[in-house]
């Protein structure tokens, strides 16, 4: 027990805490293990009650500390007989008996010292919790007399010196031992009923009593070993009474003791330590409580700063030099060359000239003549270094070895091709050169056996030369092959021009083929013509000039002459022919790729005429556009054939006639058709306010407007367009040979086409079904969209068994299935956005490519779609908002500068009512102001 | 520019006006103004954040809501006061009416740079002329039927390139600029560069009877004369969609500006919209009772009028598909301007409607005709002028619409007076800014929400069942008995095979319907914390 050494009795109140820390004298190791051994046996047998007793007496006096100390110990261990007698190494008996006799009167004392010797070697605590019942906590049990108290009156004594007896093994001390343990029982006995009547403990009573028990056994000098009995008996002590005393009367004296007698009369009992863990668990209480404290005044600025929409880091950083003079100003010569010239430019004496005038300067450009030297011998010795080379190139161009000036050229050559391959101007000017070899060479022939020599050597025959010239031969030839080779290098601009023409390609080739055709017969037709034209040369004399020779010659002539007319016509019938087809080549052309032509396209005459009377089969009942087309053809052809054709314009004029003759013919043929109609009223239209071509044309209105008078029961006189154009594009096919030239006929021509019958009958009734139509068209695509509902089948052997089951009919499951389905359906349809709208089909396909655009769920902190879909409403984009918040609506959640070190969180008073109206208004204000109050106070916050 | 001007006529012509930015200006007027604008920018209401139980998510929306709310009043005030001029409008007064002014009295009142507007060409040779502007309305692609084509610059009156083709063209439409422009020929589609060389011939097409340029998307989409609808990627190249409308033979066509979906008006009267990602059209409905003749769509695609041989005008509401108004009379060709303006044509008769309840009440705003014999095959209203041009049979003119017309263009959407780099910077932004094909659909502001419930595509039971017992007769079919060797061939053995085959065939199906069952079971079991309900998959 740890007891104030003022008051011992304090100690009373404190027994609940029935945790003992007794720091036992340490005699030995083993006196540990005899203890242990002790324990278990003694625990067996006694009760519980007495066993608690002696464990708490006996734990007080053992104790281990160090081996160490125990040698020095053990001489003056004399007065704590009973401890030793359990204890440790065995002194010989003869040692140890003396020591009893010595310390036979001290030993009672021994507590008491322990009791003191506790404070400075507290190693080894036991703690045992006392029973609840007994520590009369809370009075949550019943108060219960002890009955077993009462008992240990009988066979006290017994008891406790067993516990003694157990142990020990030197019984030769027996009864010595026995007479003082008596006594100690005795007092111990008494301790411990009184504890058990006041529930106060032991000590408490056995201090008075033991004070005087101390025996001094003065063998030893006084020494810091062998205490002297004051220190024993614990008056030797030092008291604070000892200290003051000597200060008596000296000035302070009465306030230090008053001070003093305060304390002593206050002082209480310093309370028992709480256990570890509980002194921790309060420390870490208070501890919480302290940080709890300090760290809500963090709350608001971390509520803010979590608020925020934006964290600010950009504070402004410095980055020291603004502009280039700042910069250089700063600058500073490191290496040795920028030391020199530093120091040249800051040399004093040329910035004073430069500031004067520039009569110093040339004063500090003098020269000195070392440098002046320097410069001549380095001249010197360029000269010469040149004159060397002169030397040497005069004395290598004297050499007239062969070989030499061979391997001279190889090198020469290597390089040239060296360089052409660097070089494409120098590649240019080879292949040029080449070129021009080639040229030479195929002009000259010099290797192709032509000299002299050669000639000599074929002359002679190959055969009997010897190998080397035949070798020299084959060379030479070798030479020519490779000088008269076409040399690809220099076709490049050809061949280029060849790939182009290329690209021109199919639409030429033909062309170039007919080209080629047409001269061929243009060459033929000269010399025929030329053998027509030849006069009859009449050979004058000779047999020949004979008269039936003559007569004869003449005859054949005639025949080649007609012959060769034949042929002419064939010719030009053929070259006609070809013209035509390249025309008709180009209308195709045209017509297929709706390309422009350029340039006047030449017509065959044949052909068009033909078209014409084709035209003409075409019937009455045809548009009107065919017969823009005819006259289109006319007046192409005449302006066309007029100007290139110059062959046959007879033939031309008369097959235009016909054109035209067909074409009144057929309008005639109009206008005989429709006679009949024509009984209806026009006048209203004719009296339009165009322009009439010709008659023909106004009569063929005429008729158009009777049609149109026709169609136009069905709607209004001015309805015919939408058909119009169908015709025109059946038209179009005739017309578009036409207009390959572009120029087309002068004069209005009013697009009016009558719709086919079948039109308008379709149109007379087009309002009949087309709500029918349209309906249908619904419930098809609702029942392709909703599919109804199978009908239940029966299959067939199941529930037919019997005539009854079939009179019954489909099973009641079945039909409620079906009736589920089809109300299922129902609603479906009901549902539909175009449930109420009777002409509507609106198609609730979806899209799966427009998937992708939707999201499959809602992002995370919406929980609501219709919020969500509600924020995004508005674009953020640059397209849709103005300037000025375009910034604030897409900033990022921290706003940073690169390379800003972001310090920690600092505190800062913030004001949390007003930071929350504020940060409502923060938003914009942010955007606005780059140095708001916010961004200010946030800047060094990252809170995440 | 001016001010009200009075005129003989008794009626005011106002011109399009510079804003005059007056003092004493009430301030009241302004403010409501100014909010009508904010209530337009802010797009709809912002979400109800009472509801929301999540904290943190309310202040968030709440900061958003807030910038929103900020960003719709800087452009509302943009609006106000950097946008310089208003449109401007006839104003009949005492008994006048507007309709009643004819061309001849807009033109004495007008500015010498509008008056210039007023012209007519006069080309009587290649027939009916259709044509088509930029979206800046700078330059006028030109198209006469018998194969002129032409492109104009409006600004300068000048021609650019003019060349003929030598077949029937029936429709010109420019690309994304002035650069290139498509135009339907007699067999093909063919693309010519600005200055009339062809670059593509788009054989795939067959014979286009109508084009249609989507601006956003780069997609050319055409109809045919069989009427099949063709959607091609001019940057790429690509066949993006290629669908037979089914209705026959239809040259009706026009986009909605809106959201790119192409209508369609077919003979049958009814008339169906389209997108270039589905084969079936999105939208079909029956307008008239004759053929639909024509079609225009409002730009800001709510509005579309629709014309039938029925001798009908209708006007419809797209969001309800609801007829909102059905006006007598015919047209030929319909279309809407900037502001509203729909302009309805027959004959040689142009007439113009407007709108000036603002309660979609259309209502006659003024008439022309030009000389008669004359037929109109195009209407259009020229962007960014108060400018309509007509095309016809002997050319084509250009009358004074006042207020038809935006009169603040945006530089960044479409500049008349671009220049070329601006043009090149512009194509570029625009190829970058290219939107997919499946962007088109009937309410683009659904993109980016939460994907429409998807109806189940499984299998009904049934069906299931009814492939069970086909895989099983065929497994059951397919077994051949051979002759073999002795004791091979016994009842049991073949019953034995029999019985392994139909279980072979019916395994993958039971198979299927446990691993269903399973996951049925897993996802009873598995009911996560909501906070962690957001990682589980979801059974695709």
């Amino acid at each position: 027990m740890w007891v104030c050494p003022n008051c011992q009795e304090a100690k009373l109140g404190y027994r609940r805490y029935c945790r003992r820390r007794v720091p036992l004298k340490p005699e030995s190791a083993c006196a540990l293990s005899l203890l242990l051994s002790f324990f278990t046996t003694e625990m067996a047998e006694t009760k519980r009650k007495t066993r608690d007793y002696n464990n708490r007496q006996g734990n007080k006096k053992r104790k281990v500390s160090s081996f160490k100390t125990l040698k020095s110990k053990s001489e003056k261990n004399n007065n704590d007989g009973e401890r030793r007698k359990r204890t440790g190494p065995r002194l010989p008996n003869a040692l140890r008996k003396e020591l009893e006799h010595m310390g036979r009167t001290n030993r009672s004392n021994s507590d008491d010292e322990e009791i003191d010797s506790d404070d400075a070697n507290d190693v080894y605590e036991y703690e045992e919790a006392i029973p609840e019942e007994e520590s009369m906590k809370n009075r949550r049990f019943d108060p219960v007399e002890n009955f077993e108290y009462e008992l240990p009156k009988e066979f006290k004594d017994e008891n406790v010196a067993s516990e003694d007896d157990d142990d020990d093994s030197d019984g030769e001390d027996d009864g010595s031992r026995e007479y003082q343990e008596g006594d100690e029982a005795d007092g111990s006995r008494h301790a411990r009923m009184l504890q058990d009547i006041t529930g106060l403990p032991v000590e408490a009573f056995e201090g008075k009593k033991r004070k005087n028990d101390v025996v001094l056994s003065e063998a030893y000098p006084e020494s810091e070993y062998n205490p002297s009995r004051d220190v024993l008996n614990g008056d030797g002590r030092i008291s604070i009474q000892d200290l003051v005393d000597p200060l008596h009367g000296k000035s302070g004296f009465s306030k230090l003791r008053k001070s003093m007698h305060r304390m002593e009369k206050k002082s209480t009992p310093i309370l028992a330590p709480l256990p570890k863990a509980d002194r921790e668990k309060l420390e870490r209480k208070v501890t919480y409580e302290q940080s709890k404290k300090d760290i809500t005044k963090w709350e608001p600025l971390v509520k803010r700063n979590r608020e925020a929409p934006t964290l600010y880091f950009d504070e402004d950083v410095d980055l020291g030099f603004s502009t280039i003079g700042a910069i250089a100003s700063e600058f500073e010569p490191r290496t040795e060359f920028e030391k020199k010239i530093s120091a040249l430019v800051n040399d004093n004496e040329v910035l004073e000239a430069h500031k004067k005038d520039g009569a110093r300067l040339l004063e500090l450009n003098k020269i000195s003549v070392e440098d002046v030297k320097d410069h001549q011998d380095r001249l010197a010795k360029m000269r010469t270094l040149l004159f060397r080379h002169e030397m040497k190139a005069k004395r290598i161009k004297k050499i007239k070895s062969k070989t030499y000036h061979r391997l001279l050229k190889k090198d020469g050559l290597k390089a040239a091709v060296a360089e052409m391959e660097m070089n494409p101007e120098a590649a240019k000017e080879l292949a040029m050169k080449q070129e021009f070899k080639r040229a030479e060479e195929r002009l000259t022939l010099k290797h192709k056996n032509s000299s002299k020599w050669a000639k000599r050597i074929l002359k002679r025959g190959l055969d009997v030369q010897d190998e080397g010239t035949r070798a020299a031969i084959a060379e030479q030839l070798h030479q020519h092959a490779l000088l008269t080779r076409k040399m690809k290098s220099m076709k490049d601009n050809s061949s280029s021009d060849d790939s182009s023409d290329e690209d021109y390609g199919d639409d030429i080739s033909d062309s170039s083929d007919q080209d080629r055709a047409s001269k061929l017969l243009e060459k033929a037709k000269e010399k025929t013509l030329g053998v027509i034209n030849e006069d009859g040369e009449v050979p004058k004399s000779g047999v020949l000039s004979l008269p039936f020779m003559v007569r004869g010659l003449q005859k054949r002539k005639e025949t080649a002459d007609e012959e060769a007319k034949l042929a002419l016509e064939e010719y030009e019938s053929s070259l006609k022919q070809l013209e035509g087809k390249r025309v008709i080549e180009n209308v195709k052309k045209g017509t297929a790729s709706g390309r422009r032509i350029f340039g006047a396209a030449k017509k065959h005459v044949e052909d068009s005429s033909n078209k014409i009377k084709v035209d003409n089969y075409y019937g009455s009942s045809d548009s009107e556009d065919n017969l823009e087309a005819k006259e289109d053809i006319d007046v192409d052809r005449s302006n066309n054939f007029k100007d290139e054709i110059n062959f046959d314009p007879d033939l031309l004029r008369e097959e235009s006639e016909i054109g035209h003759n067909s074409f009144f013919k057929s309008l005639e043929d109009i206008v005989k058709d429709a006679g009949p109609k024509t009984t209806y009223e026009v006048a209203i239209f004719a009296a339009d306010s165009w322009k009439k071509a010709n008659n023909e044309r106004s009569k063929c209105e005429k008729v158009a407007d009777v049609n149109m008078k026709n169609s136009s029961k069905v709607d209004k006189p001015v309805l015919h367009d939408h058909d119009i154009e169908d015709v025109e594009d059946g038209s179009d096919s005739d017309s578009e040979g036409q207009m390959v030239d572009g120029i087309l006929s002068s004069g209005t021509k009013p697009t009016y086409e009558l719709p086919s019958q079948a039109d308008l009958i379709r149109r007379a009734f087009a309002g009949d079904d087309v709500e029918d139509d349209f309906e249908k068209d619904k419930e098809q695509v609702l029942n392709e969209e909703n599919p109804e509902p199978e009908k239940p089948v029966l299959v067939p052997g199941w529930g037919q068994w019997t005539n009854i089951q079939q009179k019954n009919g489909l099973p009641s499951w079945m039909l409620q299935e079906h009736d589920n389905a089809r109300k299922k359906r129902e609603e479906a349809l009901k549902k539909r956005k175009d449930a109420h709208l009777k002409h509507v089909i609106i198609s609730e396909k979806l899209d799966k490519k427009a998937e992708k655009l939707h999201t499959k769920t809602l992002p995370y902190p919406y929980t609501s779609k219709e919020v969500f879909e509600q924020s995004i409403r508005m674009p953020i984009g640059p397209e849709f908002n103005p300037v000025t918040t375009i910034g604030a609506l897409n900033r990022p959640e921290v706003v940073k500068k690169a390379g800003v070190i972001i310090k920690p969180i600092k505190f800062e008073d913030v004001n949390p009512h007003e930071r929350g109206e504020d940060h409502k208004r923060s938003g914009q204000k942010k955007k606005k102001s780059t140095g708001g109050s916010i961004k200010r106070n946030t800047n060094k916050i990252k809170v995440k | 520019m001016g001010v009200r001007q009075e005129d003989d006529i008794n009626a005011k012509i106002i011109p399009p006006k510079e804003q005059i930015v007056a003092t004493n200006f009430d301030l009241q007027e302004i403010s409501d103004d100014i909010e009508i604008k904010v209530k337009k920018y802010l797009r709809g209401e912002g979400a109800n954040l009472e509801v929301l139980h999540d904290k943190k998510l309310k202040g968030q929306l709440a900061v958003r809501e807030e910038l929103y709310g900020k960003s719709a009043k800087a452009a509302a005030k943009a609006e106000k006061w950097l946008m310089p001029s208003e449109g401007g409008y006839l104003e009949a007064e005492g008994i006048e009416k507007t309709w009643r002014i004819k061309q001849e009295a807009i033109a004495r009142e007008v500015d010498i740079l509008s008056r210039k507007n007023q012209h007519d060409i006069v080309l009587p040779e290649l027939g009916p002329y259709t044509m088509n502007f930029t979206s800046s309305g700078r330059y006028m692609a030109v198209a006469g039927r018998k194969g002129h084509l032409a492109i104009i610059d409006m600004k300068s009156m000048g021609l650019i390139k003019e060349f003929q083709v030598r077949e029937t063209v029936r429709d010109v439409v420019f690309l994304h600029n002035e650069q290139f422009f498509a135009a339907a020929q007699k067999k093909y589609p063919y693309i010519y560069n600005r200055d009339g060389t062809e670059l593509h011939c788009l054989k795939e097409h067959g014979a286009i009877l109508k084009l249609q340029f989507l601006k956003n998307h780069f997609l050319l989409a055409s109809v045919n004369k069989f009427g099949q609808l063709h959607y091609q990627d001019v940057t790429t190249g690509q066949m993006v969609g290629n669908y037979r409308t089914g209705h026959g033979r239809s040259d009706v066509m026009r986009v909605n500006p809106f959201n790119g979906v192409i209508g369609l008006g077919h003979s049958n009267g009814s008339l169906s919209m389209w997108k270039p990602t589905s084969s079936a059209p999105l939208i079909k409905m029956l307008c008239h009772h004759g053929p639909v003749s024509a079609l225009a769509f409002h730009s800001n695609g709510h509005l579309m009028a629709t014309a039938g041989m029925d001798r009908k005008i209708k006007l419809w509401d797209l969001r309800k598909f609801e007829v909102l108004q059905t006006l007598l009379g015919h047209a030929k060709t319909l279309d809407f301007s900037q502001k509203g303006l729909l302009a309805a044509s027959t004959g040689s008769f142009v007439q113009i409607l407007g709108d000036f309840s603002g309660s979609q009440n259309y209502s006659r705003y003024m008439n022309h005709s030009i000389a008669k014999g004359y037929q109109v095959r195009n209407v259009l209203f020229r962007p960014y002028e108060d400018v309509l041009a007509i095309g016809h049979s002997m050319g084509w003119s250009s009358i004074l619409i006042p207020g038809s017309g935006e009169p603040n263009f945006d530089s960044w959407v479409a500049n008349p007076f671009e220049t070329s780099k601006q043009r090149r910077e512009k194509e570029v932004k625009s190829l970058l800014d290219k939107l997919p094909p499946e962007t088109i659909m009937l309410d683009p502001r659904k993109i980016g929400t939460m994907r429409p419930m998807r109806k189940k595509e499984k299998p009904s039971k049934q069906e299931r069942d009814a492939e069970m017992e086909a895989a099983v007769a065929d497994a059951k079919n397919s077994i051949t008995r051979k002759k073999k060797t002795k004791g091979r061939n016994k009842p049991s053995k073949r019953s034995k095979k029999v019985q392994e085959a139909v279980e072979r065939a019916k395994r993958p199906f039971l198979e299927e319907e446990l691993s269903q069952k399973k996951k049925q079971k897993i996802s009873e079991q598995s009911e996560l914390p909501k906070s962690l309900q957001r990682f589980v998959r979801k059974a695709a």
